[in-house]
């Protein structure tokens, strides 16, 4: 029996799995879809005309972020745990799956998904709002940027449900995570200027903070300073990843 | 050698579960029967083997943890899909080019399961989904822990009868932890028995036997006309409800069977009767370590 790798049946395997979760489609597609409209509908017809497509830009690109932090966090946080709970993925390492290799299938499975999810959200913007034409670049940047947002949260989720093992309290905390960074990331509605000093700095760790605020200046073109975002995907690469080998390190199987 | 434990110990808090002081070694190809009671350390024992708990001391082996397969006591699958699909992913494999696959399917009856999802399944029905599975596997070393475990007698007859059968000519390597004597006697040909986390006793099953049971037992209701018919033979220690009567040889054997047949007694004669040869060698065991106190 030899160590099993990530492959394409492990990918439709999860696919299947994440199809059969309800969470992930409502809070994936349903949720930031519905989000938009209703956000363009109310903000959008109390701002000055001459400052409406910024704002109509402004939301399409924050709830943009809902798809990754819903299907990679939410979601998987929710299936996964679960599936923790059950001792499915001992199981699976039974079988001779690494961790690495189900790991993987997961994250492409997602991705897969998760582009879906993408292309639903950007046929609908079309069909619905009337917002200017952005610069190949900017849609560019915001996609690569927001698959590795997903990524980075589906390994916190991963390893928050390995540490905690418990449904109940990897849900509780993925969600108050999740609500969290749509306060601090001006999501909800209150701009991440408005919030104290102590907490704009936690914000400026934060890759959605950057997508959220100053996305909106150059989605039609123009310069930006990519530095303090960049160094804001380091800092949350570095927890998902500190979490992740404590989480694996936890559950290594040592024979000596 | 397949593996040797040498000094293994595992702690849970400040309790030992498991204490193996003396090597154990399993060569390649044996099958080894582990039994004890609730608590005795024997999932300890496998988790141990197959790396998934912390230990002290040494299990010396060249296998690799995904060269081992393993049925645990409790085994659970994703349920938002049907159970072929689990099965096609994890043996990487479609059931309809895999002739070896189909066949272990149909020898298991287990084709009206395959559309079903893991919920859906029975108790037997969960237990066959995961053997199947192991089974293809082909692992240098096999655990079975409790395999019937919450199963009617009747599906568990039938599972172990098809899982004798599977290996009848086959050389695998199994260690096969239950609770249920009769299992053993059908798949063991060694038996590692252990109480309390130690090791009360450790051979192929017919020298155990011997050491604790004598060349064979008769064992019959406990009754008092069957405990004074049989006075002056060796009683082992059995269940309340039975006398268990050891033979040296096959003259003291002779002469029990003559008094039980005479007086129209139901006995049952065995040369392997695991159960009783436990409770023995757990007596044995505890008598020695009175003894080595005091």
């Amino acid at each position: 029996m030899k160590q099993k790798k990530c492959n394409m049946n492990m990918v439709l395997y999860e696919l299947r799995n994440i199809n059969g979760n309800f969470m992930t489609h409502f809070f994936g597609i349903v949720f930031p879809n519905m989000m938009t409209m209703i956000f363009s509908r109310t903000i959008g017809s109390q701002v000055p005309e001459a400052a409406r497509d910024k704002v109509i830009v402004s939301i399409m690109l924050s709830m943009s972020l809902v798809i990754p932090m819903s299907i990679m966090f939410i979601g998987y946080g929710a299936l996964y745990s679960q599936e923790v709970e059950r001792e499915v993925p001992l199981r699976m390492r039974l079988f001779g799956f690494h961790e690495r290799s189900l790991l993987t299938a997961k994250i492409i499975a997602h991705m897969i998904f998760m582009t879906v999810a993408f292309v639903i959200y950007a046929v609908f913007q079309v069909l619905t709002m009337d917002m200017p034409k952005p610069a190949v670049s900017s849609v560019i940047y915001l996609l690569v940027s927001l698959y590795l947002i997903g990524i980075i949260l589906l390994v916190i989720a991963h390893s928050l449900a390995n540490i905690f093992r418990k449904f109940g309290i990897t849900f509780g905390i993925t969600m108050a995570v999740y609500f969290t960074l749509m306060i601090l990331t001006g999501m909800m509605g209150i701009s991440t200027e408005q919030l104290p000093q102590a907490l704009q700095r936690v914000a400026a760790t934060l890759p959605m903070t950057y997508i959220s605020n100053d996305f909106a200046d150059f989605w039609t073109g123009g310069p930006y300073n990519f530095m303090p975002f960049i160094q804001s995907f380091i800092f949350f690469g570095a927890i998902a990843g500190i979490l992740l080998i404590y989480a694996q390190y936890r559950d290594r199987r040592v024979i000596k | 050698m397949l593996l040797t434990i040498k000094q293994l110990q595992v702690k849970y808090g400040k309790q030992t579960a498991l204490q193996i002081d003396s090597p154990i070694s399993f060569e390649k190809g044996e099958r080894i029967g582990v039994i004890g009671s609730n608590g005795a350390g024997k999932t300890t024992f496998v988790k141990a083997i197959l790396g998934l708990t912390a230990y002290e001391g040494r299990i010396v082996t060249d296998l690799q943890p995904e060269q081992m397969a393993a049925h645990m006591q409790s085994n659970a699958y994703v349920t938002t899909m049907p159970v072929k699909r689990i099965m096609e992913m994890i043996l990487d494999t479609k059931i309809k080019e895999n002739k070896e696959l189909q066949e272990l399917i149909a020898f298991f009856e287990f084709e009206g399961c395959l559309s079903k999802r893991y919920n859906a399944l029975s108790g037997g029905q969960k237990q066959k989904f995961t053997i199947i599975m192991i089974m293809m596997q082909k692992a240098e070393l096999t655990f079975y822990d409790e395999v019937t475990s919450g199963l009617d007698f009747e599906t568990r007859q039938k599972l172990m009868e098809k899982m004798v059968e599977w290996y009848r000519d086959k050389e695998d390597s199994l260690i096969i932890v239950s609770h249920y004597y009769e299992e053993l006697e059908q798949l063991a040909d060694k038996i590692l028995l252990l109480d309390q986390g130690k090791v009360v006793a450790f051979g192929r099953t017919g020298e155990l036997f011997k050491t604790y049971c004598g060349d064979a037992i008769f064992v019959l209701d406990n009754n008092q006309i069957n405990s004074n018919l049989t006075k002056g033979f060796r009683a082992l220690k059995s269940p309340n409800h039975l006398i268990a009567l050891s033979c040296r040889d096959k003259e003291e054997e002779k002469r029990l069977l003559a008094i039980l047949m005479d007086n129209n007694v139901n006995f049952k004669r065995s040369n392997s009767d695991i159960e009783i040869m436990s409770i023995n060698a757990r007596e044995r065991f505890y008598a020695g370590a009175q003894c080595r106190k005091d």
